[in-house]
C-alpha cells in the first residue's frame, strides 16, 4: 500500500511541478508575444491615428500598403476605431479595409463552420455599414447559433438597409429568436422607410413581433401608423401587445392618439393597460388629458394611481394645478400622497440621467 | 473489540482520503468548466456587442441598490464611483438602515440631497419603518436616499427594492468598488436573453492592496498581509472558478450579496430578501430556483466572470473568523429551509446535483476535515495506521489540494492575468501551499461553529467588521470602519 501512496506522490509532485512550470511559461510566453505584437503595431497605429485626426482625406495609402502581420497586429485598434468613427472618417476608413480584401474575407467567413468566425466576420460587415452584406446577413438571422444570429441583426442594425425589415420581422416567429429590444433597436435603425413594413406586420399572428413592431413603429415616430396602433391598442387580445400600442402611441404624440389612450384609462381594463395609457398620456404632454388622469388619481391599483401623478406634472400648470387641488382636498388619501410626491419632483430640478427618467 | 475498534479507525482513515480526493476532484471538475467558460468568453469579446449596449437607447434600466449601516468613512467615495458606471440609464437607491454615524449626513452634505415624499408601494413586505425619502439636487444621476429604522441588511434590501423604478435591481455592498463596465457585463445577459435569464451574479474580487483612485481599482496588486493573500487564491478557486463551473452546467445557486443583478418582477414574486437567514443572498437564489421550476419555467441564472466588482477582505483573524462563521451559517440555514429540494427530481440539476454537492463537499466539509485533523493521529497512536501511511495520506490530501489551487492560478494566468506582477504570481503560489498549514484547519473550525449555531437556532449576528481600508490615492477616502445591519 505504501508503494501505491508513494507512486501517486510521485505523480501528484510531477504535476505540480509541471502546473507551476505552465504558469511561468504561459507568463513568459504572453510577455513575449505582447511585446512583438506591440513592436509590429506601432508603426500601424501611428499612420491610422494620423488618418484619422486629417478625416481620411491623406494616408489612405500608407495604410493599406502596410504588410500583413503588421495590419494583423493593429487590427483589434482599427476595428475599434471603425465601430466609433461616422462620416467622413468612417467612409475613408471602410475604404481601406476593403481595398486590403476584408470584405471579401469576412463574406466568405460567414459560411465558415465555426459560429466564432460567423459572428466576427458578420460584425466586421456591420462596422463596414455594407449593403452588399445585407442578403448574406439576413441568411444569417436563421442561423443555428443564437450569438451568430445576435450578431447579424446588429450588424443590419448598423447597415440600415429597410430591404431587411421583413427578414427582420420573419426572424422574431422562430423557436429560438433574438431579443425583442434589440430587434426594436435594429429596425428603428433601418428608419421611416421601414414604416410600411412595420405597419403591416401589426396584423401578425404572432403576438411578440406585433409588440415589436409598435415599440419600433413608436420610435420611430410613425405618425402614419397611428390609426392602426390605435385599433390595436382597443382590439387585440394580448395584453403585452396592447400595452406597447399604448407606449407607442404616447411617444408619437398625435392628436389621435388622446382618445384611445383615454379609453384605455377605463376602470374595467386590467391594471398594466391602465398604468401604460396613463404613463403614455404623459407622453403625449397634452393639457387635454388632465380630467382623464385626474380621475385615476385615486385608483385602487399603485402603479395606475403612480403613473397617473406622474404624468400629471409632466403636462405643465394644468397638471400641477390639479395635482395642487387634489392634494388639499383629499389630505391624508393615497391619491394626496401620489400628488405629493409628483410635486415635490416638480420642484427639484434634476439633471442628467434623473431628468431623462 | 480492540481489533474492532483498530479495524474502524483504518476504515474510518480510508474513507476520509477518499472523501478528500472526491471533494478536490470536484473543485477540479469544476475549474475546467470554467476554464472551457473562459476560452468561450474572451473569444467572443471582439463582438460582444457592449458598445452597441451602452449606445442603445433601449437597454434595460438598472436600480443599483446599496444597503448602508454605519459606512460614514466611505460611502461618499462608494456612490461616486456608481455614479460614474458605464451604463445607459440606470438609478442608485442608497438605503440607510439606521446608521448611527454620518452616513446620511456625509451623503446629503456631498450630493445636495432634498427630502421628497414618497409613497412607497408595498410590492415586498418589510419589517422597519421608512422614515424619508430624499433624492439628489445636482447631477449624480438619479440618486435616491432613503432614511429607514435599523431592520437588518435583507429588509434594507427589500424597501429599495419596493423603490426601485426599473425593470433590473443590482445588489450591491457599500464598501465594493465596482469596474466601469462591470454593471454592462452584469446586465448583458438580460439583453441577450431577456426571456430566460432570471438573475446574474459577478465576480468579487478582494481590493486589499490595490490601487484605488476615483472609486476605481487602476492597479491590482497582491494584499501584504499573507492572511489576504490567502484569501486571494481562495476567492480564485472557489468562487471565480467554482461559480463559473456551476453557471456552465446551469447549476449556480450562489449569487454573491455584494454584486449580482435581478429581474425585479421576479424578486417581488417570490417575496423579496428573506429575513430569516443571515444568508439572504443566496436564499433568494435557492428560492428563485424552487419558484420556477415549480412552475416549469425555461430559465437561466449565469455568472459572469469579468468585469468584477472589488471587495475588502478581513485582514484580521477575528473578522475572518466572524465572516466564516457567518457564510457557514448561511449554507446551512438554506440547506435546511430548502431540504425538500435535495435529492428531489423535480428541481433538475439544482435538486439532484448542485444541493447535494452542497451538503455533502461544502456544509459537510470542514467537519470531516476536523474529523482527519483527530482520526488519522488516533489511528496512528492506536497502531491502527502506521507513520509511513500516515504522513503520505497527509502528503497526498494536501498535496491535491495544492495541486487544485495552482491550476486555478494557472487559469487565471491564461485568462484574465489579474496580477501583473512576478512578485505578486509568487505570492500567490507560496499563499496556495501555506493555506494548508493552520488556516485551512482554523477556518473548518469556525465552519463547523457556523453550522452548529444554524442548527442550534441562535441568533444571527451581522457584527461588526473593522476594515483597514483601500490603498486609495484620491482625495475622497474609502477607508471603511464597519460593516453590517
Amino acid at each position: 500500500m505504501v508503494g501505491v501512496f508513494r507512486l501517486v506522490l510521485v505523480i501528484l509532485l510531477g504535476v505540480v511541478l509541471l502546473v507551476g512550470a505552465g504558469i511561468i511559461a504561459v507568463r513568459l510566453l504572453r510577455r513575449a508575444r505582447n511585446r512583438r505584437l506591440a513592436a509590429l503595431a506601432a508603426g500601424p497605429r501611428r499612420s491610422l491615428l494620423a488618418f484619422v485626426a486629417d478625416n481620411g482625406e491623406q494616408g489612405a495609402e500608407d495604410l493599406i500598403a502596410i504588410p500583413e502581420d503588421a495590419w494583423r497586429a493593429a487590427l483589434p485598434a482599427a476595428r475599434s476605431l471603425l465601430g466609433k468613427l461616422r462620416g467622413e472618417a468612417h467612409a475613408a476608413l471602410v475604404s481601406v479595409f476593403l481595398h486590403r480584401g476584408a470584405a471579401r474575407a469576412a463574406l466568405a467567413d460567414l459560411r465558415s463552420r465555426s459560429a466564432v468566425r460567423r459572428a466576427r466576420a458578420a460584425q466586421l460587415l456591420g462596422d463596414l455599414e455594407l449593403r452588399q452584406a445585407v442578403p448574406e446577413l439576413c441568411r444569417l438571422l436563421t442561423d443555428r447559433d443564437h450569438e451568430v444570429r445576435v450578431v447579424a441583426v446588429r450588424s443590419l442594425g448598423r447597415i440600415g438597409d429597410p430591404a431587411a425589415a421583413w427578414r427582420l420581422i420573419a426572424s422574431l416567429d422562430l423557436h429560438d429568436p433574438v431579443p425583442s429590444l434589440l430587434a426594436t433597436h435594429t429596425l428603428v435603425q433601418l428608419g421611416a422607410d421601414a414604416e410600411v413594413t412595420l405597419s403591416a406586420a401589426l396584423d401578425h399572428p404572432e403576438a411578440r413581433v406585433r409588440a415589436v413592431c409598435l415599440d419600433a413603429l413608436g420610435l420611430i415616430g410613425a405618425t402614419g401608423a397611428a390609426v392602426r396602433m390605435a385599433r390595436v391598442l382597443r382590439e387585440d387580445g394580448n395584453l403585452d401587445v396592447r400595452v406597447a400600442a399604448a407606449a407607442g402611441l404616447g411617444r408619437l404624440g398625435t392628436r389621435t392618439a388622446y382618445q384611445p389612450l383615454a379609453a384605455a384609462l377605463d376602470p374595467t381594463r386590467p391594471p398594466a393597460l391602465r398604468a401604460a395609457a396613463a404613463r403614455a398620456l404623459g407622453d403625449l404632454g397634452s393639457p387635454v388629458a388632465v380630467p382623464a388622469l385626474a380621475a385615476r388619481l385615486g385608483d385602487g391599483d399603485f402603479h395606475v394611481a403612480h403613473d397617473a401623478a406622474l404624468s400629471l406634472r409632466r403636462l405643465g400648470p394644468d397638471g400641477i394645478a390639479a395635482l395642487r387641488a387634489r392634494a388639499e382636498a383629499e389630505p391624508g388619501t393615497p391619491a394626496a400622497a401620489h400628488c405629493r410626491e409628483s410635486l415635490a419632483h416638480a420642484e427639484v430640478p434634476l439633471t442628467g440621467m434623473a431628468a431623462a427618467r | 473489540m480492540e481489533q474492532f475498534v483498530l479495524h474502524l479507525l483504518r476504515v474510518a482513515d480510508w474513507a476520509v482520503l477518499t472523501y478528500f480526493v472526491a471533494l478536490n476532484s470536484s473543485y477540479l471538475a469544476l475549474i475546467v468548466l470554467a476554464s472551457a467558460e473562459f476560452a468561450k468568453h474572451l473569444r467572443r469579446q471582439s463582438f460582444a456587442g457592449s458598445d452597441d449596449m451602452f449606445r442603445s437607447p433601449l437597454t434595460i434600466a438598472v436600480s443599483v441598490i446599496v444597503p448602508a449601516h454605519n459606512e460614514g468613512p466611505g460611502i461618499v467615495a462608494a456612490v461616486l464611483a456608481m455614479t460614474a458606471l458605464r451604463y445607459p440609464r440606470y438609478e442608485i437607491v442608497v438605503v440607510d438602515d439606521g446608521s448611527t454615524d454620518d452616513t446620511f449626513d456625509k451623503l446629503k452634505a456631498r450630493f445636495d440631497l432634498r427630502e421628497v415624499p414618497r409613497v412607497v408601494p408595498a410590492d415586498i413586505p418589510y419589517q422597519s419603518h421608512v422614515l424619508s425619502v430624499h433624492v439628489a439636487r445636482g447631477d449624480f444621476g438619479a440618486l435616491t436616499v432613503i432614511r429607514k429604522t435599523n431592520g437588518g441588511k435583507a429588509d434594507a434590501l427589500n424597501v429599495g427594492i419596493n423603490l426601485a423604478r426599473h425593470p433590473l435591481i443590482c445588489m450591491v455592498d457599500a464598501d465594493s468598488v465596482l469596474d466601469p463596465d462591470a454593471l454592462l457585463s452584469v446586465a448583458k445577459p438580460f439583453g441577450d436573453d431577456p426571456l430566460r435569464v432570471a438573475a446574474c451574479g459577478g465576480v468579487v474580487r478582494i481590493a486589499n492592496g490595490c490601487k484605488v483612485v476615483g472609486g476605481r481599482v487602476v492597479d491590482v496588486r497582491m494584499p501584504k498581509s499573507w492572511l489576504v493573500r490567502i484569501q486571494v487564491v481562495e476567492y480564485l478557486r472557489a468562487f471565480l472558478m467554482s461559480r463559473t463551473g456551476w453557471s456552465r452546467i446551469g447549476g449556480l445557486v450562489v449569487i454573491s450579496g455584494a454584486f449580482g443583478v435581478f429581474r425585479r418582477d421576479l424578486v417581488v414574486r417570490i417575496g423579496g430578501m428573506a429575513t430569516d437567514t443571515i444568508g439572504e443572498d443566496a436564499e433568494l437564489v435557492v428560492r428563485l430556483h424552487h419558484y420556477l421550476r415549480d412552475r416549469g419555467e425555461d430559465y437561466r441564472v449565469i455568472f459572469v466572470a469579468e468585469p468584477v466588482s472589488w471587495s475588502e477582505a478581513p485582514s484580521s483573524i477575528r473578522v475572518l473568523g466572524h465572516q466564516r462563521r457567518r457564510w457557514h451559517r448561511g449554507i446551512a440555514e438554506i440547506l435546511s429551509k430548502h431540504r425538500h429540494m435535495i435529492l428531489n427530481p423535480k428541481y433538475g440539476r439544482i435538486g439532484l446535483l448542485a444541493l447535494p454537492y452542497y451538503v455533502l463537499f461544502e456544509l459537510l466539509a470542514p467537519f470531516v476535515e476536523l474529523a482527519a485533523l483527530v482520526l488519522l493521529p488516533l489511528g496512528l497512536w492506536a497502531g491502527a495506521v502506521d507513520l509511513a501511511f500516515a504522513w503520505r495520506f497527509a502528503l497526498v490530501a494536501y498535496g491535491y489540494g495544492l495541486l487544485v489551487s495552482l491550476v486555478a492560478l494557472l487559469i487565471e494566468e491564461v485568462s484574465f492575468h489579474r496580477y501583473p506582477r512576478w512578485t505578486d504570481m509568487l505570492r500567490g503560489v507560496a499563499a496556495a501551499i501555506l493555506e494548508n498549514f493552520g488556516y485551512r484547519q482554523i477556518l473548518a473550525v469556525w465552519q463547523v461553529a457556523g453550522a452548529v449555531a444554524a442548527w442550534h437556532g441562535r441568533q444571527a449576528v451581522w457584527g461588526t467588521m473593522t476594515r483597514t481600508g483601500f490603498d486609495d490615492h484620491d482625495h475622497e477616502p474609502t477607508h471603511l470602519e464597519t460593516v453590517g445591519s
